[in-house]
């Protein structure tokens, strides 16, 4: 989820009108936008949005359009888009591109007045977009040129790495591309996202000025943007054609509600696309979407005649049109995350309001209930605390010097492959380690100690299809001074008294446990669990000074 | 009060005050109303209740005899034996001595080295020892004098024993430590107590109340089989005394918590699912329309499992329609997220991340329509562990699904959770983003101690995400977010304290829910 930085007086100049700060936050509400933070000092405010299928609103322009058409209740209009000039600047794009970095848009923006301001902003949706949108350039980066310095048609095509050289942002001295990689700091950041293949991408112009190093560096001649430039070009490479144009159409809409003038660039392909092998960029790829208005006040629960549905999605920035009894939508060309009528139904949801619907409730009654092994499980833990038992509740993670290396035993577990930290790297197996673990930090506390817990436990299994089942776990131990077999054995044999099943103890030797004092539970012929008088060996691992006893049983294959 | 709750030992103290107000422990000791430990108790009994005060104290120090003492007292100290045996013309060599004495070879080294140094004896070749002239045994005389008025007498003042005895008692005193010391040196406190003005009111008070001294503190099965307790009088205990500390069997307070939420989903409607720790891409996330691409599925916000890495099989059908849905949006009515869907990915198992897997499972395995169900399931995120994030924390999650449900149901159904699980009276709703709801929101609420708190998401599940699975009526998807309230109900600010080790902590926390 991305978070900008904007200023409120920049804002309110986009959206036309001065906003209280209550005003404000509902507002924002409009675009999924939290203000996490505002200092009155510096005017700034810190804004949180919740939609990563919304780009377009990761920016101060992008909000203000969404509050701008609420208070106008019309969507802003891009002329642009619609235009019929044939493109006087053109891009051409290389054939060996294809397997590389397959696409780029572009458009020029005239006559801007690029204040400091302006520029912070474009400097951060490029960051975000490129960043967040783009999944950290690899899908999708952004250029940005003083357009005058350019002379068309520019060629996208690949360099090999020693083959051309220019100043890079930040440098002082020409490098060639290899040193870029290895030298630049957006080169060692970014450059493995083409750092796998032997030729890289360049954008060059008919003066053979190198322009960029694509997704990496601008040249400091022509990628240089400053304070008071008027005319830039804006370009987008990256590897999904759809993204690509998305993106070229939020910057273009970004840098018209700035006041600039937008022309389209040719991209001209030697090979074909989903939008054949030549594209006018910004383009509008989107057709009308149909929406039967049943469906709308349906899923809304809400009877609104089709004029004012229209009025709440107009106002959210479509245009609509209704016919009979449905409306065809046209969503703007800054958006892409129309899949579904739903979606354009959440957004009369939104415009109408949330807080003007009144909330219902459904009439139709379902019968409530707890799953049997819950019951059951609740059962015994009722039984456990009556006996004077004290419950523990641990997390599921581990590590495996707990669960195997001090319990002594030799068994697979299920090991996570990303590990964030040794203490948690594993899936407990079983519940007994973690009732150890109470024991060793707990030899302050008066005894005796009665603890048990129930819980899951996940164990390796091949044969089953997630290779692993999840199971629910009684563990119980007793520490004092004269614990011994017998005590732990009478609260295992109350308790399958009291939830009658018959079991019987068959003498076991197991490395938790002392030699001659342990058993497998035996309950209708399946082992289920273990009882038995920690071993010596165990207990000085986990540095424990006080005798237990304990016993672990499986619940889920007690009932099942 | 006091009167009525005085213990039979105060009340015989008390009683002793009768004929005088002030006495000395010694005194009372030595009459014989009281041994020592006894008086120390009631003594300082009534002195917190202000009856008696210390006026005065001395110690007195006396002596008597250790173990090796009586021995010397009864066969004299080695020195003598040895020096008896030479007059008697034995003739001694070191070895013979512990043998013939029965003493041990420190003892007998000890003494030869102090008859040597006294000049008395001398040992000649052959380890012979041999008397020597010009000696001065007295010494060791005064010594046995010493030994011998102690042992006749038991205990000795030491304040009557003259000034050189005293050294003498010093220096062979038994010290830390060393365990052959002849003599015991201990300290008494005698002190001197005084009846105080409300002493002597309680004092008087006491025939008229009957207060004896000899009533009884414990009922027994003897008195109540025999009948003897009709003539007994039983103590009057101080019942307001601190009780002593015992363990007990209780709940954890965090399950209480979860338990109060649990019962108050079915007082609801809602049947309980569960589902798998460790789960596949596929239900975690494909089948909840989160695009593979999608920066939630990253390497950093999910756990992998390292083997097996990844699941046999997909269910059938649910694989390929899921499939289709992402690609072009199959039969529900969407465009997909158009990518082409990698089978091999949705295979790969992870720690389950959120509880709406579970939610998931539940549709495709044919639920009730209009059915509620819930989970409160253990899920995991790829985070730094600190104070706001557990390595494993619970989800409250669940589905509503019915020909009911729309928007508004949705806003009705999360007001309910609101009240009846957070029992919070003001809401805000706004809206979010969640990739499988559309619409969706978020549940705001005042609660009275943290002001207005996120509580929860919800929305309408996607088309995309139910009717792959076979689901063509609307659900509602709930996720409720109540760690802060559990830990604010539990007076907890660390999320791991949830998870404590520490059993004191977890004997001593009290419960956070009473109704």
């Amino acid at each position: 989820m991305p978070t900008i930085d904007i200023k409120k007086k920049d804002l309110e100049k986009l959206v036309g009108k001065k906003l209280t700060i209550s005003r404000l936050e509902d507002s924002l509400t409009l675009a999924k936008a939290e203000l996490k933070e505002y200092n009155t000092g510096t005017d700034e405010l810190k804004v949180e949005l919740s939609d990563s299928n919304r780009p377009d609103l990761w920016s101060v322009e992008g909000i203000a359009r969404q509050i701008r058409g609420h208070l106008a209740g019309k969507p802003a209009s891009y002329p642009f888009f619609a235009t019929k000039k044939k493109p006087v600047r053109k891009i051409k794009v290389s054939r060996d591109m294809k397997e590389v970095r397959p696409y780029i848009a572009a458009c020029a923006a005239l006559g801007l007045r690029m204040n400091e301001e302006s520029l912070v902003q474009m400097i951060q949706s490029q960051d975000k977009l490129s960043d967040i949108f783009g999944r950290k350039r690899r899908m999708v980066s952004i250029g940005i040129y003083e357009l005058d310095r350019i002379v068309f048609p520019v060629d996208y095509r690949l360099a090999e790495p020693e083959e051309v050289s220019f100043t890079p942002l930040g440098m002082d001295e020409r490098m060639n591309l290899k040193e870029i990689l290895e030298r630049h700091p957006k080169g060692i950041t970014y450059g493995p996202v083409v750092g796998a293949f032997k030729k890289y991408p360049v954008l060059i112009d008919s003066h053979r000025q190198v322009l960029s190093f694509p997704p990496i560096i601008n040249s400091r001649e022509t990628g240089e943007v400053k304070t008071g430039t008027k005319n830039i070009l804006v370009e987008v490479t990256g590897t999904d054609l759809r993204m690509v144009l998305l993106a070229i159409n939020i910057l273009s809409v970004n840098l018209y509600d700035r006041g600039a003038g937008i022309e389209h660039v040719l991209i001209s392909y030697p090979y074909s696309t989903d939008l054949g092998n030549k594209i006018i960029t910004p383009h509008s790829m989107l057709e009308p979407v149909k929406i039967s208005i049943k469906e709308i006040t349906k899923t809304l629960g809400e009877d609104m005649p089709p004029r004012e549905i229209r009025k709440h999605l107009e106002s959210y920035g479509h245009k609509v049109s209704i016919r009979k009894d449905s409306l065809f939508v046209h969503y703007p060309p800054y958006r892409d995350d129309i899949m579904h009528p739903v979606d354009t139904i959440e957004d009369v949801a939104i415009s109408k309001g949330y807080g003007s619907f009144k909330p219902e409730m459904p009439q139709r009654s379902t019968l409530g209930g707890l799953s049997r092994i819950e019951l059951f499980s609740d059962l015994i833990r009722d039984f456990m605390v009556g006996s004077g038992f004290q419950e523990i509740v641990s997390n599921v993670l581990g590590s495996s010097e707990e669960l195997i290396e001090w319990m002594g035993v030799d068994e697979k577990l299920i090991e996570i492959e990303n590990i964030m930290s040794r203490s948690y790297s594993v899936v407990r197996n079983r519940i007994l380690p973690f009732l150890l673990k109470v024991e060793a930090s707990s030899s302050k506390a008066f005894y005796p100690h009665r603890i048990f817990e129930i819980g899951e436990v996940g164990v390796y299994d091949p044969s089953e299809n997630l290779g692993s089942k999840t199971g629910l776990n009684l563990g119980s131990l007793i520490s004092h001074s004269e614990v011994s077999f017998s005590e732990i054995h009478s609260y295992l044999d109350l308790l399958f008294y009291y939830t009658g099943f018959s079991y019987r103890l068959e003498p076991a030797e197991h490395p938790i446990f002392m030699s001659g004092r342990c058993g497998n539970i035996i309950v209708e012929g399946r082992p289920l669990g273990l009882i038995g008088e920690i071993s010596p060996v165990i207990l000085d691992r986990w540095q424990i000074s006080m005798p237990c006893s304990a016993f672990e049983i499986n619940l889920d294959s007690l009932i099942l | 009060m006091i009167l009525e709750s005085l213990h039979p030992l105060e009340i015989k103290l008390l009683q002793s005050f009768r004929d005088k107000e002030v006495l000395a422990s010694k005194e009372i000791i030595d009459k014989g109303l009281m041994d020592g430990s006894r008086l120390d108790m009631a003594s300082n009994w009534l002195i917190k209740k202000g009856l008696i005060e210390i006026s005065g104290e001395d110690i007195t120090s006396s002596v008597s005899l250790t173990e090796t003492g009586k021995d010397y007292y009864e066969n004299n100290i080695p020195e003598l034996r040895i020096l008896s045996a030479l007059h008697e013309g034995k003739s001694l060599t070191v070895k013979d001595i512990s043998q013939t004495f029965h003493l041990d070879p420190l003892e007998v080294s000890s003494a030869l080295g102090l008859l040597k140094e006294s000049g008395v004896t001398q040992i000649v070749q052959g380890g012979l020892i041999e008397f020597k002239s010009g000696g001065d045994a007295n010494r060791f005389e005064s010594l046995q004098d010493i030994i011998r008025f102690i042992g006749e007498k038991g205990i000795a003042d030491l304040n009557l024993l003259s000034n050189e005895q005293r050294e003498i008692i010093e220096v062979h005193c038994r010290k830390r430590g060393k365990s052959k010391g002849i003599f015991r040196i201990s300290e008494k406190k005698n002190r001197i107590f005084s009846l105080t003005e409300s002493g002597k009111t309680i004092l008087s008070a006491l025939p008229e109340r009957g207060e004896t001294g000899k009533e009884v503190s414990q009922l027994t099965p003897e008195m109540l089989k025999e009948g003897t307790w009709r003539n007994i009088t039983f103590r009057k205990y101080n019942i307001s005394l601190n009780p002593p500390r015992i363990s007990i069997g209780k709940k954890h307070p965090y399950r209480e918590f979860l338990d109060f939420v649990k019962y108050k989903f079915v007082a609801m409607g809602f049947e309980e699912v569960r589902g798998p720790l460790i789960e596949n891409e596929f239900w975690n996330m494909d089948v909840l329309y989160m695009p593979q691409f999608h920066p939630a599925r990253d390497i950093h916000d999910v756990y992998l499992i390292k083997e097996p890495s990844h699941c046999k099989e997909i269910e059938k059908p649910f694989g390929n329609r899921v499939a289709e849905t992402h690609t072009n949006g199959g039969n529900t009515g969407s465009k997909g997220w158009r990518y082409p869907f990698d089978l091999k990915r949705a295979k790969r198992l992870i720690l389950r991340s959120q509880g709406t897997t579970i939610s998931a499972r539940t549709l495709a395995s044919k639920p009730k329509i209009p059915g509620k169900y819930f989970s409160i399931a253990r899920c995991f995120r790829y985070d730094t562990v600190d104070a706001t994030h557990a390595p494993d924390f619970y989800q409250i999650e669940g589905i509503v699904l019915g020909e009911e449900i729309n928007f508004k149901t949705l806003l009705g159904l999360l007001r309910l959770l609101g009240e009846e699980i957070a029992m919070v009276k003001e809401f805000r709703f706004l809206p979010a983003y969640f990739p499988f709801t559309e619409p969706s929101v978020e549940l705001h609420g005042k609660h009275p101690k943290l002001g207005w708190i996120e509580l929860g998401g919800a929305g309408i599940f996607r088309p995309e995400v139910t009717i792959p699975l076979g689901v063509k009526e609307p659900v509602i998807a709930w996720g409720l977010g109540l760690d802060r309230m559990a830990m604010v109900a539990l007076g907890i600010n660390d999320i791991r304290d949830l998870f404590s080790k520490d059993l004191d902590f977890i004997r001593t926390k009290k419960t956070g829910f009473k109704g």
